[in-house]
């Protein structure tokens, strides 16, 4: 496979995942607010800051009055935010486009419909009326995607990269979240005399990672920062936890790269290095400095993907 | 004979009495052809068909099988517009075109080794030297280059058209980097999805193993010394127009897609970047024009091309297909002489015919041109695409006088061909609702490679959308339809 | 006799932004004929990048070298040694009756075989009103005809640098009458074709020791073919015949094909380009 093509397909998993994940944290956030415990978390300011700090584009200035149309035009549709689902959803066509000949027609047919239906998407209806059904429909179409990823390309090499994107991305995304709900939940403590502890933060955490319900079946109680933190960093099982992520990151390396004692400093000694790190990791630990843990983990993640072009995308 | 007024469909057709229609004769009864296809459709409702029209067109648009006009500043992605209604050509008209078009690429590949190598129909004075010291494509380093397999034409488009006499003639040449090639297979996937209960009353040709012939010509084509080489197409990349197509080629041959940042050249050989380090590249199937291909050599700007990649081709450590300096062969003032040329080089009679052609070069036909601008239409030699052609009774008068000024300026540029009559086929027409007829042409695609040649049977056939218009090129708002070669009458 | 020249060759680049990797090619190896024969060579860079023989669309050597890092600047410093025979450029025969030059030179056979030489580029194409500005005397035979071309071309321009560019049209040098090497070599070329007599672009060195028209660059002359003596060296910069003091490196229609440096760089902004080249001969 071309390396730049490998490039594109890595690519296109990545912003495939972001597209997702923002959509989902932005649909999962702004209607969970409307019947939140308490004032701030209900407040439609303390709503959009979140949204605004998961993007990565927090509003620096605390005094300012965000004007919510436009935050949610931004987040959605604007294609002169960077940040914007429009830009990611249109990223994943054009690196799609720079590998069309070696994806299948059908990926690539519904990679474009979904393209369409971003781009067609009125934004005046969108930042009036269509949060809700724009959000939905952007997951949705991620999970099409995702099925067709699964289901028309051969689990070759070609797959594992596309795979290393959607997984180092999930997982960056997974820790980005959490970084926003800690911060709201510092901001939202105290109020109705929550601690930080078991704020009703977590639970949209949950949420917005689509992993509730899952979690109320492991633990039977209501979320907890611990728990959280536990069944989204730690539980392999959970589908969208950073230890799932990493598992699956683990097994693409191993196709893409048989050797099976990898160079120190490869992409795949520093995936293996981080599963292992995270196997023998326990709640209690990241509970010590979850900021540390937070920036830390991006910065592993940030290293590995790196490495990643490096060893396979640049000749 | 089914009387066509009885048939919903087409009730409302007008006949151009004075064309040739591929489909009714002058009394209005239907080619016998024509007669099941008329019959089958005949058995839908206009909506029925429309429905159906609409859905083709829009999984076009799904699949993205798209392309941008050149020089369009807002890059509106477009389809190319399709009508379901299909052209049928029987088996004997088919045999004459496909020996024709054979004939004529064979003769043209023989021709470009003459004028890379001794020259002799020069010195025989067949074809004016002036033709090939004024043309702009020849490339004189290509002057005593051996190509791999004596091949330069390995693809050939070459558009026909159907005159009023009923009669195909060639239009012109394509040698370059001729398109359309994956527009015919959509075409068909796309009828046969929608209309599969007419289509298998037919036994038509499949169009589909083109990409599997193009594979085998290229392969046929390897360097000396390789046994399994290693194809890739070379495409200018995601925002050419042209996209979709070398993506499908190298799909459908499964082969890599590169682009010229994808390949470098060490020692005269060529390789490709992969994930897993180096590849050497044997065979290229470059859709990237000749001056763009390696900065080193030619347009030392170009970002598309591949440095050192000419040296590699003249050690023969890598083919190109087509070879570079073709163009020498398919512009319009050649055009005029490849009847001379079938002659020259076969000792045979040209199968197909040319459009009487006036070279503009020559101070007989430059004054009957200068004088008939009207009835002539007048086209630059080295333009593709339809860009720049003037049809003369469409001018008006100060029209005229800018085509004979630039004719005057310049003759070598200039050729000009009566203004023929295209056959035209019953198309449906969206604003009017209905049946209407409308110019077409065909577009062949044939391969030559060492020893071996392929014509695929069918091909594009392009039409003009507006009424009366003569120019079909996508780029000028032309569409197409699928194109059956029935295996026999039925 | 024979003459042996040492030739230096250096070329300083600079990038004003960082360049991510490039691919050059150099023009500058002296070639291996009838009259010269290059001993030795060897070309250094300060990239320690690979160097590389290939060919240029023509066939003659190039040497390539590719960068894959980042760098601002690319010196290269290249030493030939060449060993040079002396020849006479009379030394031939020819035709006894000057209209038969001309009578070959029109036959279709003749400007077949030579129409790449006889090809009118931009640069070698005479402006419409400028076509009489030289004319052959038909009572001498080509030969005598282009030595008058080299003596009136040595007079019709001014040698003088940094007036014109690889760009500057024709017109404009027959107009302002100066020029370097370059120049002289495109309005001799562009007459001599104008007269049905082949010819074609030499880039080399000259050596400059008796006092020669050069500027520490390459060279460039001029080669014609004459009926019955072949291709035939005219250096219209000095009025004089191409022979021991001139080291043919390559030749083609024009600049276009000679130019010593190509290359394809990777950088945004502006870059500097200066090449010094000495020669030196020792007799043996």
């Amino acid at each position: 496979m071309l390396a730049r093509v490998a490039n594109n397909l890595f690519w296109m998993g990545r912003y495939l995942e972001r597209s997702e994940h923002v959509a989902r944290y932005t649909n999962v956030n702004y209607f969970s607010s409307l019947d939140a415990p308490n004032a701030i978390s209900q407040s439609r300011q303390f709503v959009l800051r979140s949204l605004l700090f998961m993007i990565g584009a927090p509003e620096q200035d605390a005094q300012k009055p965000l004007h919510e149309e436009e935050i949610i035009y931004n987040i959605g549709l604007n294609p002169e935010y960077d940040h914007a689902i429009l830009n990611n959803v249109k990223a994943i066509r054009e690196n799609a486009n720079g590998a069309r000949d070696l994806i299948s027609t059908e990926l690539y047919e519904s990679i474009n419909r979904f393209y369409h239906y971003v781009l067609n998407y009125d934004p005046n209806y969108f930042v009036k009326r269509g949060l809700y059904d724009f959000t939905i429909g952007v997951t949705q179409r991620t999970a099409i995607l995702r099925g067709k990823i699964r289901g028309t390309l051969l689990h070759d090499e070609i797959y594992s990269i596309i795979m290393m994107g959607v997984n180092i991305e999930r997982a960056t995304q997974i820790i980005r979240m959490i970084n926003a709900k800690y911060h709201d939940a510092l901001l939202t403590k105290g109020s109705y005399g929550d601690k930080v502890g078991n704020s009703f933060e977590w639970t949209t955490l949950l949420k917005c990672a689509e992993s509730y319900d899952m979690m109320r079946r492991s633990y039977r109680k209501t979320p907890t920062l611990l728990s959280a933190l536990e069944f989204l960093v730690l539980n392999g099982d959970c589908p969208r936890s950073v230890m799932n992520s990493l598992n699956q990151v683990c097994n693409h390396m191993h196709i893409l790269h048989l050797d099976h004692r990898p160079d120190k400093g490869s992409t795949s000694f520093l995936a293996g290095k981080l599963r292992a790190e995270f196997q023998y990791l326990r709640v209690e630990d990241i509970e010590q400095d979850i900021n540390g843990f937070i920036q830390k983990v991006l910065e592993r993640l940030y290293q590995i993907s790196n490495k990643m072009e490096e060893e396979f995308f640049l000749y | 004979m089914s009387d066509h007024h009885q048939n919903a469909l087409f009730s409302s057709y007008n006949r151009k009495p004075n064309l040739f229609d591929e489909v009714f004769d002058n009394d209005g009864t239907v080619k016998a052809i024509y007669e099941k296809l008329i019959t089958l459709f005949g058995q839908h409702a206009l909506d029925d068909y429309v429905h159906l029209n609409n859905k083709a067109k829009a999984s076009f648009f799904n699949q993205g099988i798209t392309f941008q006009v050149h020089g369009d500043k807002s890059a509106q992605e477009k389809i190319f517009p399709f009508d379901l209604f299909p052209r049928i050509i029987d088996t004997a008209d088919w045999e004459k075109i496909e020996s024709g078009v054979i004939q004529r690429n064979r003769a043209l590949n023989l021709f470009l080794w003459d004028i890379y190598h001794e020259k002799k129909i020069i010195k025989d004075q067949i074809v004016p030297l002036s033709l090939l010291s004024s043309s702009v494509n020849y490339l004189h380093q290509m002057y005593g280059v051996d190509p791999p397999g004596g091949i330069y034409n390995h693809i050939s488009g070459t558009d026909i058209i159907k005159h009023s006499d009923g009669k195909y003639y060639v239009l012109e040449d394509n040698i370059r980097c001729p398109s359309g090639v994956s527009y015919v297979v959509c075409n068909r996937t796309a009828l046969k999805r929608a209309l599969f209960g007419v289509f298998n009353h037919y036994e038509a040709h499949a169009v589909t193993n083109y990409a599997e012939n193009l594979l085998q010509i290229l392969e046929s084509v390897k360097p000396q010394g390789v046994d399994n080489p290693n194809c890739v197409v070379i495409t200018p990349g995601m925002y050419n127009s042209a996209y979709y197509e070398h993506s499908y080629l190298a799909k459908a041959m499964g082969v890599e897609l590169v682009e010229g940042r994808d390949l470098f050249v060490e020692n005269d050989f060529v390789y490709m970047k992969t994930i897993k380090g180096p590849v050497r590249v044997d065979v290229i199937y470059r859709r990237v024009d000749d001056l763009f291909m390696d900065p080193l050599e030619f347009k030392p700007d170009s970002s598309l091309g591949v440095p050192g990649l000419f040296a590699a081709y003249q050690k023969g450590n890598v083919c190109l297909a087509n070879a570079p300096g073709t163009g020498a062969a398919d512009d319009k003032a050649i055009y005029t002489y490849v009847p001379d040329i079938i002659k020259y080089y076969l000792d045979e009679e040209p199968i197909l015919n040319n459009v009487k052609t006036y070279r503009c070069d020559r101070p007989d036909d430059l004054k009957y041109v200068l004088e008939n601008v009207d009835k002539l239409v007048v086209k630059p030699v080295d333009e593709a695409g339809g860009y720049g052609i003037s049809i003369g009774n469409r001018l008006t008068k100060e029209e005229i006088e800018t085509v004979q000024n630039q004719v005057k300026e310049s003759p070598r540029k200039y050729v000009a061909q009566p203004i023929l009559s295209l056959s035209v086929h019953p198309t449906y027409i969206d604003e009017n609702q209905s049946f209407e007829p409308r110019h077409i042409d065909l577009r062949t695609f044939t391969l030559l490679g060492k020893d071996t040649e392929f014509v695929l049977k069918g091909g594009l056939t392009r039409v003009a959308l507006k009424a009366g218009n003569l120019i079909v090129n996508s780029s000028q708002g032309g569409g197409s339809k699928d194109t059956w070669v029935v295996k026999k009458d039925s | 006799m024979s003459l042996t020249y040492t030739i230096r060759y250096q070329s300083k680049n600079h990038y004003e932004s960082p360049a991510r990797g490039a691919s050059w090619q150099f023009l500058i190896l002296p070639e291996d004929n009838r009259s010269q024969e290059l001993i030795s060579w060897n070309v250094a860079n300060n990239l320690a990048a690979d160097v590389n023989v290939s060919i240029n669309g023509l066939g003659f050597k190039t040497i390539r070298i590719q960068a894959n890092q980042t760098f601002t600047d690319l010196k290269i410093d290249a030493t030939f040694i060449v060993q040079k025979e002396e020849r006479n450029p009379f030394g031939f025969i020819p035709n006894a009756d000057p209209a038969m030059d001309y009578e070959v030179m029109a036959t279709v056979d003749f400007q077949a075989d030579h129409e790449t030489e006889l090809r009118k580029t931009p640069f070698t194409t005479l402006p419409v009103q400028h076509h009489a500005i030289f004319s052959f005397d038909r009572k001498k035979n080509a030969f005598d005809n282009l030595m008058a071309l080299n003596t009136w071309v040595y007079h019709h321009l001014f040698f003088k640098v940094g007036v014109t560019d690889v760009n500057t049209p024709l017109e404009e040098i027959i107009m302002k009458r100066h020029g370097v090497c370059q120049d002289f070599t495109h309005l001799f070329l562009a007459i001599s074709r104008q007269h049905n007599v082949p010819a074609r672009y030499v880039s080399g060195y000259l050596h400059q020791g008796n006092g020669y028209f050069g500027d520490s660059q390459m060279h460039a002359w001029v080669e014609a073919f004459v009926p019955n003596g072949g291709w035939i060296g005219f250096d219209p910069t000095n009025n004089i015949l191409a022979a021991q003091n001139h080291v043919k490196v390559c030749h083609g229609i024009d600049y276009n094909d000679c130019a010593p440096l190509k290359g394809v760089v990777y950088a945004e902004g502006k870059n500097t380009t200066s090449h010094i080249v000495e020669v030196i001969a020792s007799q043996q």
